[in-house]
């Protein structure tokens, strides 16, 4: 399921066409900002393992100023599943460095793009169009 | 018999069908026994690279009657506009309704087909979504349905196609948000195009709306050995806001 989507392309036939995108999750990621990312280090309050998205509830050390705690929203854990993931992969007290793409709303929120864990794995939740969200140096 | 493809996927279509045919050389004897396929297992959707004839024709914009089309651009243009404004406008999924019939095959998720003489199912992984399609009964009027999400389905083997009749399909379940009425009818043909590729075209018939009959082909490729998920929207934290917004809904907020 985590095929590779091209979606300028995808973006400009849609337009073309005046046809949608396929769903590729329960609600549109425009929500996200796509031209930005957070960096936060903390640490995790909760693994949440459920549908239509999994959460963990983070705990934040070192970030931008003013987030003290962040909810990173993850995919459906049915793509998450599919790609490798357990819920067991990450628990309540880990220590963790979070890439996000914060919800354009300014709620303290955003969707999880990678997951640095104290032990040297990384996990890479398998978001749709995922290079189209631009990383922050 | 074969699918009848929409004039434009004709050479693509004549090209599955040679590559069917050369798959079917050393079976034509078991073929005359009309025994169908068998498609049960677990499928998801397959786009493949371009040229490649298993890949259906792009999907087309729906024929609607000038009046509905215009109201239907409009409505896409506002929400490419809002997605561009980083707020989307909220959609039966966000409130984890699930998309129903035909939708369900755009296949955001596998689904899996179990099949025997006397029906067929298609459970969709997202949401988890069943329809049943019923191979040994006739269809009914919709005077003796009630409309749903998957309405009701019959279906009939016409040589190497299962051929599906669906009515009763409620009027906010909606296919790439086209509007119909309650006596939409959606044909389905069913096909493997190659041992491990099936196409289902669909054609959504609807003359109150649609000036003629709108076709969508979707291909899958066949998932070996894959079990289906379970699915439960157990807990959205998305919501629409009064203006139609999604929003998340943080830990420890109260619910709208």
């Amino acid at each position: 399921m985590a095929r590779t989507i091209k979606l300028p392309v995808r973006l400009a036939a849609a337009a073309l066409l005046g046809v949608g995108l396929p769903a590729a999750a329960h609600h549109s990621f425009a929500i996200f900002d796509h031209s930005q990312t957070y960096t936060l280090k903390g640490t995790v309050q909760s693994f949440q393992w459920t549908n239509p998205h999994g959460y963990i509830d983070l705990a934040v050390s070192d970030g931008p100023p003013g987030i003290e705690r962040f909810t990173l929203e993850l995919t459906s854990i049915n793509m998450l599943r599919r790609a490798g993931w357990k819920s067991s992969d990450v628990n309540a007290g880990d220590k963790v460095t979070a890439i996000v793409a914060p919800l354009m709303n300014g709620q303290q929120g955003g969707l999880l793009l990678e997951l640095k864990m104290a032990d040297g794995r990384t996990l890479v939740p398998p978001v749709p169009a995922a290079d189209t969200f631009q990383r922050s140096k | 018999m074969r699918m009848q493809p929409s004039s434009h996927s004709l050479s693509l279509a004549a090209i599955a069908a040679i590559a069917a045919a050369m798959f079917s050389v050393g079976s034509a004897a078991s073929a005359q026994s009309a025994a169908p396929p068998d498609l049960t297992g677990s499928w998801e959707r397959y786009r493949g690279p371009a040229g490649d004839a298993a890949t259906p024709p792009p999907e087309s914009q729906p024929p609607l009657k000038a009046n509905l089309l215009a109201e239907w651009q409009k409505r896409r243009a506002a929400e490419r506009e809002a997605d561009a404004r980083g707020v989307p406008l909220a959609t039966n999924y966000t409130h984890c309704i699930p998309d129903g019939v035909p939708s369900m095959m755009s296949g955001p998720f596998p689904f899996e087909i179990v099949q025997s003489k006397s029906q067929v199912n298609i459970a969709q992984e997202a949401y988890s979504q069943v329809r049943r399609i019923y191979l040994a009964k006739p269809q009914l009027t919709l005077a003796d349905i009630e409309l749903g999400f998957y309405g009701r389905s019959v279906g009939e083997w016409k040589g190497d196609t299962l051929v599906v009749d669906t009515i009763g399909i409620k009027d906010y379940v909606k296919f790439r948000d086209v509007p119909h009425t309650p006596d939409m009818r959606i044909t389905e043909r069913f096909k493997l195009v190659r041992p491990d590729i099936l196409w289902d075209e669909i054609t959504i018939t609807d003359p109150t709306v649609l000036e003629k009959p709108w076709t969508v082909t979707f291909a899958y490729r066949r998932m070996p050995d894959y079990e289906i998920i379970e699915y439960v929207c157990e807990d959205n934290r998305e919501y629409a806001d009064e203006e139609g917004v999604t929003r998340l809904r943080l830990k420890g907020e109260d619910s709208p």
